[in-house]
């Protein structure tokens, strides 16, 4: 079979624009709407979506004035959408930094369990002052330490999911005997930030260990990601970029002795789309007459983290902020921002206008025709296999997709028709991994 | 003119265990073994405890493995799971254990907020601080705090878990599509929390729940416990063996949240109750006798021994526990750990042997097993729920669902007909079940102090 895209649907409250909440046909209420999220897990299921996914932090993102600050907690929201869905996978946020490995397996693992198969962990380190501020530290952590506890967190997790293996139940009532103790081991697990004896108390998930996806593009984070990560969710603005990017994850996976396939690149795509050309750019326009710069510009000087004053609106990025190269907080982003900046040569208003649909993913202004032609040249150029596609407004612009770009892609054989596994794992065409803790001697027989 | 007050009317929760409360229910021939690790089976039981209109079912829990090979130990994670019984329920309300001493609170107070947003109003948090050795050693602990340590930071807790829900007023959303404007900022407060064992800032990133707060339950009853429950439950689970003891507990609980200036209805003491239920004593005492007989010793010792902290394996099975085995457990309104001082308390009122005393554990692991008729198990229901014993009771069937429906189909319909448990659900969220007010925020209290 030829190569298939993969098509995860970024689900974000009334949408990813900042402003969507405003769109006369928005609910401005959606973010803590159970049926808003139901409506679009269904939608993404019947088009035979990879995925859906919920981006998370621990934490009242911005004020709140503008937008909404928060959303539904992902986890319990994740086995919500399990119950009114069949197929399609489902991946949650959760952080390392924030989380003890014991309780969040435990989650990923339930969750996986009661959808059957279906659960993904994006994991990530949680990049701001504010997070740290709820759980008790004045400071956050460096990137680099947030990254090593990352690590070891992943490596307690993977071993709690591998305490049980697939064959401990023995249900024998006469004997007695629920399970074979053989069959399950405490890990003992003795590191530098994590003591944690184990088993887990959760059978090992159907998949064995939920998909695991990651999304940062620091030095740390693709060093990460090229270690251990299935899925990777990533912002590029060219082509050229995505290309450098996935080519340096491919060669960081083989490095690392995996199969370069079984990482699966995903650039974000926001598609704003119209039957004419000009009546996407019309939606495009609608949308940013609703942004409220105030809103973008507090967001903008927290990812480059710089006082707002710093920032004035029709000057460009001062040298003193596009001089800079690393921050501890959200690195990679805050470097593509200044790149599309300097590359530009945009004011702060332009920048602001650039930002205001997708955060710095990709926005697509066009017809469907428009949009495939982007989406088949980056994945026929070595840039994708496939895209988080984040609907600029919520469901609208998922339907669109769905409606007038979806068929085109199989039309041209590109995507699947119908689903063809019941895992996550399978629609991404992954392996389900094997128990590290295997006896030798049966590995070598099965 | 005096308001005319409704005829005070049972709670009941179904408490989910596996195959059943018994220990050795699993291998019961009738057993559902084979499906404990499915979420439908578990859904087709929260369906039938909703469809006898009972108040809520419950989830026990502690992040640690418990199991040894002798009986079903695969716990999902209760929160998440609760979340998975929302879906297919409508109006039964959905409670879950969470420890205080291996959570953050914000991540806590979030899980159960969500939970109360998809489940419409229904979700209720029992408060626990977990004493188990095993959990301990799962968060980096090489022992369990002690017990002023645990219930220090639980208090501080709690607080912390209050205020992060409190943190939006009820109408902070705003939502103005043309001035832009979402939240009402001045409505939405940072908690600032600085204490002896947490920090956090806040505000919190959700609106306030549909419960204001989802229903405080709290179990363990040593000091500290019922010092705690009095400030913060209003719900208690509790183990008693004879309703003099469930008396006793019952009036010092509710005196306790009296002096603290709360309103004493609003604090519901729910004992369990496992009931083995037959058409006749006889076969009642049988079913009994049978489920006891599939026990595994070595499984119920070992249970044993952690619950109340000794070694046990010096004694002969058919020999008389020494009374002296479990130490000074105390009494039931003065004792360090309730659980200990059940068992202490049997030993020395039955002078059981050691395979006795695991049997009389072996359905309810302290809590009060009842064998006999529908009628017999009404009795005892309606004795303790007149006799100031109890506001309801945590049911715990021995074998899932079969003996869940027994109690619902037979015990059920007799309390009704007595006029003791409701026919139909008047409210649709936990607290309108529980018959408990929906908390203001504390900072919307706040301001109407300051005009």
């Amino acid at each position: 079979m030829s190569r298939q895209l993969h098509l995860n649907a970024f689900l974000m409250e009334a949408g990813h624009h900042e402003a969507a909440w405003r769109l006369p046909e928005a609910d401005p209420g959606a973010s803590f709407d159970l049926g808003h999220y139901v409506r679009l897990a269904q939608l993404a299921e019947a088009a035979t979506f990879d995925s859906l996914f919920l981006a998370d932090g621990p934490v009242a993102q911005g004020t709140g004035e503008f937008r909404t600050p928060g959303q539904l907690e992902p986890l319990t929201l994740l086995t919500a959408l399990a119950g009114v869905t069949e197929r399609i996978g489902l991946i949650a946020t959760a952080s390392t930094t924030y989380n003890d490995p014991y309780n969040l397996a435990r989650k990923f693992a339930s969750v996986d369990h009661v959808s059957g198969g279906r659960a993904g962990w994006n994991i990530v380190t949680s990049a701001t002052e504010q997070e740290a501020a709820n759980f008790g530290l004045a400071d956050r952590p460096a990137h680099s330490a947030r990254y090593e506890r990352a690590e070891e967190f992943l490596q307690v997790a993977l071993k709690l999911w591998d305490s049980w293996s697939d064959d401990h139940f023995l249900g024998d009532k006469a004997g007695g005997r629920w399970g074979d103790p053989a069959e399950l081991r405490a890990i003992d697990h003795v590191g530098k930030h994590f003591r944690v004896a184990g088993p887990l108390n959760v059978p090992r998930p159907p998949q064995g260990y939920p998909l695991l996806v990651q999304a940062g593009a620091s030095e740390e984070g693709k060093a990460f990601a090229g270690t251990y990560a299935e899925a990777i969710f990533v912002a590029h603005q060219t082509l050229e970029l995505a290309q450098a990017f996935y080519s340096d994850i491919k060669a960081r996976a083989a490095a690392a002795g995996r199969n370069p396939d079984h990482v699966v690149v995903l650039p974000g795509i926001v598609p704003i789309i119209g039957s004419t050309e000009r009546e996407a750019i019309a939606l495009a326009q609608q949308l940013d007459d609703l942004r409220i710069p105030a809103f973008g510009l507090r967001m903008l000087a927290g990812v480059l983290e710089v006082p707002e004053s710093q920032l004035e609106l029709d000057a460009p990025l001062s040298p003193a902020i596009t001089g800079r190269t690393s921050r501890e907080g959200f690195d990679s982003r805050a470097n593509l921002i200044i790149e599309l900046a300097v590359r530009e040569n945009l004011t702060v208003r332009q920048i602001l206008g650039r930002l205001g649909g997708g955060r710095g993913h990709n926005v697509v202004v066009g017809t469907p025709e428009q949009i495939v032609e982007v989406i088949e040249c980056w994945f026929h150029h070595g840039g994708a296999d496939g895209f988080n596609v984040m609907g600029a407004a919520l469901p609208s612009g998922l339907e669109t997709f769905i409606e007038q770009v979806v068929p085109i892609l199989r039309a041209k054989g590109l995507f699947r028709e119908e689903y063809a596994g019941t895992t996550l794992r399978e629609h991404y065409g992954l392996p389900k991994p094997a128990n590290q803790y295997a006896r030798v001697g049966a590995a070598a027989a099965g | 003119m005096p308001q005319s007050r409704k005829p005070r009317t049972l709670s009941l929760n179904a408490f989910l265990h596996d195959t059943g409360h018994h220990e050795a229910s699993w291998r019961h021939a009738d057993s559902s073994v084979e499906r404990v690790g499915d979420v439908t089976w578990i859904q087709e039981i929260a369906k039938k405890a909703e469809a006898a209109k009972l108040d809520a079912v419950f989830l026990a829990d502690s992040p640690s493995f418990w199991g040894g090979g002798h009986r079903p130990h695969n716990q999902f994670e209760p929160i998440t799971l609760l979340t998975a019984l929302a879906a297919v329920t409508e109006r039964i309300g959905l409670i879950a254990t969470a420890s205080t001493t291996f959570y953050e609170p914000y991540n806590l107070a979030r899980l159960f907020a969500s939970l109360d947003n998809i489940s419409g109003g229904r979700a209720g948090w029992n408060i626990v601080t977990t004493f188990n050795e095993g959990a301990a050693h799962n968060f980096g602990l090489t022992g369990v705090p002690s017990n002023e340590e645990r219930y220090g930071r639980a208090d501080e807790f709690v607080n912390v878990v209050d205020r992060l829900w409190d943190s939006w007023e009820d109408d902070a959303i705003v939502a103005d599509r043309a001035s832009g404007v979402f939240l009402d900022t001045d409505k939405v407060h940072p908690i600032d929390h600085v204490g002896r064992y947490l920090r956090v800032k806040g505000p919190f990133n959700a609106p306030r729940s549909p419960q204001g707060r989802p229903v405080h339950v709290q179990a363990g009853s040593s000091n500290e416990g019922r010092a705690f429950a009095a400030r913060h439950a209003e719900a208690i689970f509790t183990a008693h063996q004879t309703l003099e003891d469930a008396q006793a507990f019952y009036a010092d609980i509710k005196s306790r949240a009296s002096q603290l200036g709360r309103n004493a209805d609003h604090v519901l003491v729910l004992p369990g109750i496992s009931p083995f239920i037959g058409d006749t004593p006889a076969e009642a005492e049988e079913l009994y006798r049978h489920f006891n007989s599939l026990t595994v010793p070595e499984y119920g010792i070992r249970q044993l021994e952690t619950m109340a902290g000794v070694s046990l394996r010096h004694l002969e099975l058919d020999e008389a526990v020494p009374l002296d085995v479990f130490g000074a457990a105390g009494d039931v309104l003065n004792n360090d750990r309730s659980r200990k001082q059940v068992v202490a308390n049997i030993v020395q009122r039955d002078r059981p042997t050691l395979r006795e005393l695991l049997h009389r554990l072996a359905g309810g692991r302290g809590h009060n097993v009842v064998h006999g008729t529908p009628t017999q198990i009404a009795d005892t229901i309606q004795e303790w729920f007149e006799g100031g014993g109890a506001d309801g009771f945590n049911v715990m069937p021995p074998l899932y669902p079969q003996l869940l429906d027994a109690f619902t189909e037979k015990v059920v319909p007799i309390l009704q007909d007595r006029g003791l448990f409701r026919t139909e659900y008047e409210g649709s969220t936990l607290r309108e079940h529980y018959g408990l007010p929906r908390p203001e925020s504390v900072y919307a209290q706040r301001e109407q102090a300051l005009a």
